[in-house]
């Protein structure tokens, strides 16, 4: 379980969160949604003990402030948002660093072979051999998601829940992998394990999370279910645009919708729908 | 060149389509091992006296008794001339060139080095503080560090340098290359201006110390020299060999490296230590030899990969051969004469550095 109670983050002389308190259980998905600046970055900085904060913050019921390093490493993993690599790594290389501290779970034997296992999880079996630098951007994301999870590879670690921190995960791909890798986050909460992702596809929010945190000017604006946040009030208040939930543009207007497939929690997107 | 490293890091890559070059680094480390040997076979049949290390082993089991007088002249040679020559080579060689690893690692960046951005530069200021006021100004400190005030006055120059410069080029975990770059030359220039009082100021035999340090050689080895190196240099090696998980994970940035469980801090100040130390301890001896600390990462990167658990290793023995190699060359070159040392490793490593330049502005923006 991830405690979070009266959190305050100030960077310089400007505070960006005032007083957020949530919790964010094993077993769900936690989304964290609102606009540009609203503080969701530093939401995950301070939960990541990158920025100083006010208030607690507790991890499986420890103080996260005075978790070691390695504690920390073992249970919880950070996928950041964007990563360039100075030296030329090949991508297999690139996942195995997410074995530098933690503790995958797996027997010793079987930790060789996890770098391909976690490269398969996110669709890309094969491209151990391939350079960091000369793939392309969503690639590059994905290999960091396969990274981060060899570092927490098994959900439930000697009966301990552990957790994915997720700063925009599916930024910069495309629709099939976007919901490839929510599928990988959704397996990895339904296994016992907890993931708090930063989205801005509301539609996907929608789809995967248990649970949604709405972020406006650093104060929650909203937190539960998704049906109790995204309601046309107060996803119009957070995103200060007029937004309508659930509601089929005017004929003859498409739109595109995962959700209208009636795939949700589907296993397998090889499956070629085309 | 180009094309041929290009050329053997596609096809090495290719050969493993899995991406895992531990094997390769493995195998590279013996062979350089290897390497090593018979460059320090070299070191030690080179010279412009015509001592050959087989008459003193034929010596030990007796097998050239009628030559005892010859034999006699060339165990000198050998023992208080070649000897600490090729032991103070390959420390120093193995000392620049994980330096310079270190510091890439720890700036992120493959252009960093201590004799790019001043480190070597510091150091060598506190070398020339301690020749030519080791006996008014700084006589307490020379009197208390003994055998060790050069070398302690080197480290302590490099340590204050890569601090200013971490200080200066480094903002939250991200190092601009051109602020580096920048902040090392002003770093560089300051302490060499600070250096050319010293000299200016410097008595006649003083400047005779200096010039003889000065030189980037290492025709001055001997066992004093060794035991005042050596062991920093060995200390600050074996620290490095600790730091090869940690760099790794520094790869993907300092809040990245936290996250993996790495003690970023105290994981810096060890790094910033150990090149202190390294450069330190190598300016000391043998004043500045240049872009080993470059060249040497360099090339092993592009040939086993950047896994620092493999290129550390490779790296001090590449670099410990390397600079015999060019040891060697130095002596043979104009013999019985010899060009200083630095002169050779800066002949082969400036092209080198300018097709670093050419190839990374074409292909990478790293």
């Amino acid at each position: 379980m991830i405690d979070v109670h009266a959190l305050s983050v100030s960077l310089g002389h400007r505070q960006i969160l005032h007083d957020v308190s949530f919790s964010a259980p094993p077993g769900a998905v936690t989304a964290v949604i609102g606009p540009n600046g609203s503080g969701k970055s530093t939401l995950m900085k301070a939960l990541c003990r990158d920025y100083a904060y006010d208030g607690t913050v507790s991890l499986n019921g420890h103080d996260l402030a005075s978790l070691s390093l390695v504690q920390a490493a073992t249970w919880r993993a950070v996928l950041p948002q964007a990563s360039s690599l100075p030296f030329p790594f090949t991508v297999r290389e690139v996942v195995a660093l997410g074995l530098t501290a933690g503790r995958s779970g797996l027997p010793l034997g079987m930790v060789r072979q996890l770098p391909d296992m976690a490269l398969a999880a996110v669709d890309l079996a094969g491209f151990g051999g391939r350079y960091y630098g000369e793939i392309s951007g969503g690639e590059q994301q994905r290999v960091q998601l396969a990274r981060v999870l060899c570092q927490v590879w098994i959900p439930v670690l000697d009966g301990v829940p552990r957790y994915l921190f997720l700063d925009e995960p599916v930024s910069s791909l495309d629709v099939k992998h976007q919901l490839m890798i929510m599928d990988v986050a959704r397996r990895y909460a339904d296994a016992g394990g907890g993931v708090i992702a930063i989205l801005h596809d509301l539609n996907l929010a929608a789809m995967y999370a248990d649970t949604i945190l709405a972020l406006r000017d650093g104060r929650v604006a909203g937190f539960g279910a998704p049906g109790a946040v995204l309601t046309d009030q107060l996803i119009s208040q957070v995103f200060d645009c007029p937004l309508r939930v659930g509601v089929a543009p005017p004929a003859g207007w498409p739109f595109v919708l995962p959700q209208s497939v009636g795939r949700r929690h589907a296993s397998d997107l090889n499956i070629k729908v085309a | 060149m180009a094309d041929a490293m290009t050329m053997s890091r596609t096809s090495l890559a290719a050969d493993r389509p899995d991406g895992d070059r531990s094997a390769l680094g493995r195998v590279a480390i013996f062979l350089l091992a290897i390497l090593l040997l018979a460059m320090m076979i070299l070191s030690m049949t080179t010279g412009a006296s015509g001592a050959s290390a087989s008459t003193i082993i034929g010596g030990w089991f007796g097998l050239v008794p009628d030559h005892a007088e010859q034999v006699l002249r060339d165990h000198a040679v050998i023992y208080n001339i070649r000897l600490p020559r090729m032991v103070l080579g390959a420390m120093v060689g193995a000392a620049l060139a994980v330096s310079g690893l270190l510091m890439q690692g720890l700036f992120r960046n493959p252009l960093a080095d201590p004799g790019l951005v001043g480190v070597s530069a510091g150091a060598g200021l506190g070398a020339v503080s301690i020749i030519v006021l080791g006996t008014t100004m700084l006589a307490p400190l020379t009197a208390f560090l003994g055998l060790y005030a050069l070398q302690i006055a080197s480290f302590l120059g490099g340590l204050a340098t890569t601090f200013i410069l971490y200080r200066v080029a480094t903002r939250s975990g991200q190092t601009a290359i051109a602020t580096m770059l920048l902040a090392g030359i002003a770093i560089g220039a300051l302490a060499g201006a600070i250096t050319g009082v010293l000299v200016y100021v410097a008595t006649d035999s003083q400047l005779r110390d200096l010039t003889f340090w000065g030189l980037g050689s290492l025709s001055g080895a001997n066992w004093t020299k060794i035991a005042a190196s050596g062991p920093i240099i060995t200390i600050s090696l074996i620290a490095a060999a600790f730091l090869s998980k940690g760099l790794n994970a520094l790869t993907l940035g300092e809040a990245t490296a936290a996250h993996l469980g790495v003690p970023v801090q105290r994981f810096k100040l060890l790094t910033i230590l150990a090149v202190a130390g390294a450069t330190g301890a190598s300016v000391a001896v043998s004043g500045g030899i240049g872009f080993v600390g470059i060249v040497v990462p360099h090339l092993l990167r592009l040939v086993i990969g950047p896994d620092h658990r493999y290129l550390l290793p490779a790296t001090a023995l590449l670099g410990a051969s390397f600079l015999l190699l060019a040891d060697a060359v130095s002596r043979l070159i104009v013999a019985p004469a010899e060009l200083p040392i630095g002169i050779i490793t800066a002949a082969f490593g400036g092209p080198f550095f300018l097709w670093i330049l050419l190839r990374k502005r074409a292909a990478f923006a790293w």
